[in-house]
């Protein structure tokens, strides 16, 4: 292994000794305890010998899903190492595997892997993946290259910890979407802790799915870093329905003027389920717009914690910034916590967040019964719909129904999604 | 835009003079000898010296918390000296002639002329100067309706079974670092006991004063309100002009009992530090509110505009069925003021409801935060909460921050949290401008539109003398 690599996987070691597993005190992981349950997936030491490239690992026992009726550019992950990309893809779209960087080009490979201690929410689990990620997924848009297809990355696991590091950089000009598809088959345990770090140039855009369908057994820590030029625009979309335990650090730093984002976020619980997002948008040039909008439908006695927190730094003008989280408890054993922060040092801006915690509202279930549906069907319509409002703006019809149907089978209601859905397309 | 926040930074504190009265004052540090020494100068009975010593002990164990939102030098608790009496205590006054006529000038110079009040406004003014009440009026009206309102000293001596029930039962001798030094070394405070059924016949009031340099000032407020009685309470103070900071930390604790209600209402106008930050009042204070019995109802109001540092969080505990809490708060920072403010909401009991309203205005290089808590207990069914906070700016040099923490255990709950931060808007402006009003009462009207919701709230007595105080200390924003 070359020194370069030794130095930044050895930094990360010490790095992750020096911070440890996050524990309670810390503020941000106040309400989100791992420990115990991370201890396991430890003691494995990973192998973080580069390898040739992407190997053909046996498959045989896990089924990746996909999504009906997609049309992208596959890239498949399993156990953290790329055992697929695609053959043939357009002028200035490269993907390469992290493993074959290492090898290559390691200059790259070590910007791409080193974890920045002063990023907001920094932890010593992205240390942990600077120190032992095998692999992951590094794909370059060109500048002006605009993918008409987008690219599906879909990860699959055994009972094992997967460490992986993607990185995504865009071009000026450049448009792209991208969708991170996590499962893993059921009762399967395991820990994936997983880093992305997205660098978008001027100009560009990217449509950013975060779809998290992991085995109710296993442990998602997850984190998404965005750094953005001028003018250029972040949709995010994160949706939450699996894992134990999960995890997710959104890190959106809008660096040059005219930057905007809009991240929208749905976490569905149940069970024992425990779902903790935080996001930090950092504005940090003038003229930047934001737009963030959470919820949450929690069941059983599961557990979801939301934080997000928008800093509008000394210098940033002209700042423009809404951030919502809305939750709708369904079970009285169930808990949120929920904290949004605003932290501001400039008086020229027009900031606003609110967070909701409620049921279902009398009146509407009173409008639905009177129109002849029953109470556990005018239930399931408004509870669907309370979730919808932020799949609506999902834009790729295929990616926002399956979602949808996942998100409709995870209520705790019997009804049948196609016939609704039917419904919902008519009266449109 | 023309609103120069290095002109409202330049406004100059009015209250600050140091009135020269002799001092009874111990020497600087803390020892388990300086809380005997206080606790036998106040002829306190053995088991409060016990109490005392425990928070000591308590005290000596834990760290001083950093987590909020602002910076301070470090402050050294054995330079400070924590017993400071005017000597005219040795002749206790029995009434107001008595009273050294240089304190009295003192209020006067703040405009609060003790017999003017006395007569005129009909409150009964518990005067603490520095540490000990030299002035209490109104005694025998409250008698007669049963109340009893004294400072705390003499509740001690006079009442000790209801001090010692309720005293630290809200906020105990452990609850924080500078609860249990206020718990091992406060001097005085008020007392108030409202009987069952009494609705307390006038507001009660206090103005606090801190005088003697280097006394840290630590009172001891303990208001209980019994089954169906209602008591309104109002807080002023100002603060001479001095350079050293000075540290005051006080604790307040309130106890409603069935259908009872407590109104608490502050005017903070301490001494803020000069245009460079020096000097000021570092207020750390623990501000909590037990709803015991079931219906009863606490309501915070306060105006915050004074102090380097302020540091609080005037809570509410709905513990019993059906109780209310609110918090209405107006907090203004300027210059290098720095304020973390807010409130807690803990909701225990079923259908127990809760409003918060806080206002926060940040000019010059003033930092704040509201910070709060909303807690909804697993058995607390159809408990409500609605939160409203708004931030002001003026001038790019200032902060305002905003870390509410919403913890829901229970389904049936609905809580509401929205917050909004903004400029003043140059149209609004604009508007007042074409119509002839000047930018500084342009400005003035604004802010006080914008302050509003949370000024309905004070008695009469205290509105007026906020809005005088937002007009004063915005005084210069504009030019």
């Amino acid at each position: 292994m070359s020194t370069l690599i030794q130095e930044v996987r050895q930094r990360g070691e010490r790095l992750f000794e020096r911070h440890g597993i996050p524990h309670t005190r810390l503020e941000h992981w106040k309400y989100t305890d791992i420990r115990r349950a991370i201890e396991p997936w430890l003691a494995e030491k990973a192998d973080v010998s580069p390898g040739s490239g992407y190997e053909a690992l046996p498959t045989d026992d896990v089924a990746f899903q996909g999504i009906d009726g997609l049309d992208a550019y596959r890239i498949r992950v399993l156990d953290g190492r790329v055992i697929e990309i695609p053959e043939a893809l357009p002028e200035g779209v490269i993907v390469q595997p992290l493993a074959r960087l290492l090898a290559d080009d390691e200059a790259r490979a070590a910007r791409i892997l080193n974890a920045d201690e002063q990023a907001s929410l920094f932890n010593g689990l992205v240390a942990l993946n600077t120190a032992r990620a095998q692999d992951g997924v590094v794909i370059t848009v060109e500048a002006g290259i605009e993918l008409a297809r987008p690219i599906l990355i879909q990860h699959m696991g055994h009972a094992q910890a997967a460490h992986i590091c993607h990185a995504l950089e865009l071009g000026a000009q450049a448009h792209a979407m991208v969708i991170e598809h996590y499962e893993t088959p059921e009762q399967t345990a395991g820990f994936t802790n997983v880093v992305s770090r997205v660098q978008l140039g001027s100009g560009s855009s990217l449509v950013h799915v975060r779809l998290q369908q992991e085995s109710s057994a296993r442990m998602h820590i997850g984190r998404l870093d965005v750094c953005q030029q001028r003018d250029s625009l972040l949709k995010s979309h994160v949706i939450t329905l699996g894992a134990q335990t999960s995890r997710l650090d959104l890190v959106v730093n809008l660096n040059e003027a005219g930057a905007s984002c809009e991240l929208n976020g749905l976490y569905l619980t149940a069970g024992r389920q425990h779902a903790d997002h935080h996001t930090v948008i950092e504005h940090r040039a003038p003229y930047c717009r934001s737009r963030e909008e959470y919820r949450g439908i929690l069941d059983g006695r599961s557990r979801a914690v939301f934080n997000g927190r928008v800093v509008v730094h000394e210098g940033a003008v002209g700042t423009d910034s809404e951030q919502r989280n809305a939750n709708l408890l369904l079970s009285d054993r169930a808990e949120i916590d929920t904290k949004p922060e605003l932290e501001i040092y400039n008086d020229d801006v027009r900031c606003a967040h609110g967070a909701t915690v409620g049921q279902l509202d009398e009146a509407q279930l009173f409008y639905m019964k009177a129109r002849g549906l029953d109470d556990s069907q005018a239930r399931e319509l408004l509870t669907f719909a309370f979730a919808d409002e932020v799949l609506v703006r999902l834009d790729v019809s295929a990616v926002r129904r399956h979602i949808e149907r996942l998100s409709f089978d995870k209520l705790p209601y019997a009804g049948d999604f196609d016939a609704m859905s039917l419904g919902l397309e008519e009266s449109a | 835009m023309s609103v120069r926040p290095e002109e409202l930074t330049a406004k100059q504190y009015d209250a600050g003079f140091v009135t020269d009265i002799e001092q009874e004052t111990l020497p600087p540090g803390l020892n388990e000898d300086v809380i005997r020494h206080i606790s036998a100068m106040k002829h306190e009975p053995a088991w409060l010296l016990e109490w005392r010593l425990e928070a000591f002990r308590h005290w000596q164990g834990m760290q001083e918390p950093h987590w909020a939102h602002v910076r301070y030098e470090p402050i050294d608790y054995q330079s400070i000296s924590y017993y400071a009496a005017p000597k005219s205590r040795v002749n206790a006054p029995k009434s107001l002639d008595e009273v050294d006529p240089k304190l009295l000038e003192t209020y006067e110079k703040l405009g609060i002329p003790l017999r003017e009040q006395e007569m005129l406004a009909g409150v009964a003014v518990d005067a603490v100067f520095d540490s000990v009440s030299v002035a209490t009026t109104f005694k025998e009206k409250l008698a007669e309706a049963g109340v009893i309102f004294c400072p705390i000293s003499e509740a001690v001596q006079k009442h000790p079974d209801l001090v010692r029930k309720y005293l630290g039962s809200v906020v105990p001798q452990s609850d924080n670092f500078f609860a249990a030094l206020n718990s091992a070394v406060f001097t005085d405070g008020s007392f108030v006991y409202v009987p069952k059924g009494v609705r307390c016949p006038m507001e009660l009031s206090t103005y606090f004063r801190i005088n003697a340099s280097n006394t840290g000032q630590f009172e001891r407020t303990l208001i209980i309100a019994d089954e169906g009685a209602y008591v309104s309470y109002l807080e002023g103070c100002t603060a001479p002009m001095r350079d050293e900071n000075q540290l005051h930390a006080a604790v307040v604790e309130l106890i409603a009992l069935d259908d009872a209600q407590i109104k608490y209402s502050t005017v903070q106008n301490w001494y803020p530090g000069d245009e460079n930050g020096v000097g000021g009042i570092y207020n750390f204070v623990t501000k909590r509110g037990e709803c015991r019995g079931a219906r009863a109802k606490i309501s915070w109001t306060q105006v915050e505009t004074g102090s380097a540092i302020t540091w609080k969080y005037p809570s509410c505990v709905l513990r019993g069925d059906d109780s209310v809490g609110e918090f209405y708060s107006v907090a203004l920072t300027k210059m290098h003021q720095q304020a973390d403010t807010g409130t807690k909401m803990i909701h225990l009991g079923k259908r127990t409801k809760s409003t918060i309203v806080s206002k926060g205005i940040s000019a010059g290089h003033g930092q704040q935060s509201y910070r709060g808590l909303v807690r909804i207990g697993a058995h607390a069914h159809g408990a409500r909460n609605h939160t409203q906070c708004d931030s002001l700016l003026i001038g790019d040099q200032c902060g305002a921050h905003t870390f509410p923490y919403v913890e829901v255990k229970n389904a049936s709950a609905i809580v509401e949290h929205e917050a909004t931060t903004s400029k003043i808007g140059e149209d609004q402006l604009f508007y007042c401008r074409a119509r002839g009003v000047s930018e500084e009462d342009a400005v003035n009207m604004i802010v006080n539109g914008f302050c509003k919701d949370v000024f309905n709230e004070l008695p009469m007595e205290f509105a007026v003398e906020a809005n005088r105080l937002m007009e004063v200390s915005l005084e210069g924003a504009v030019g």
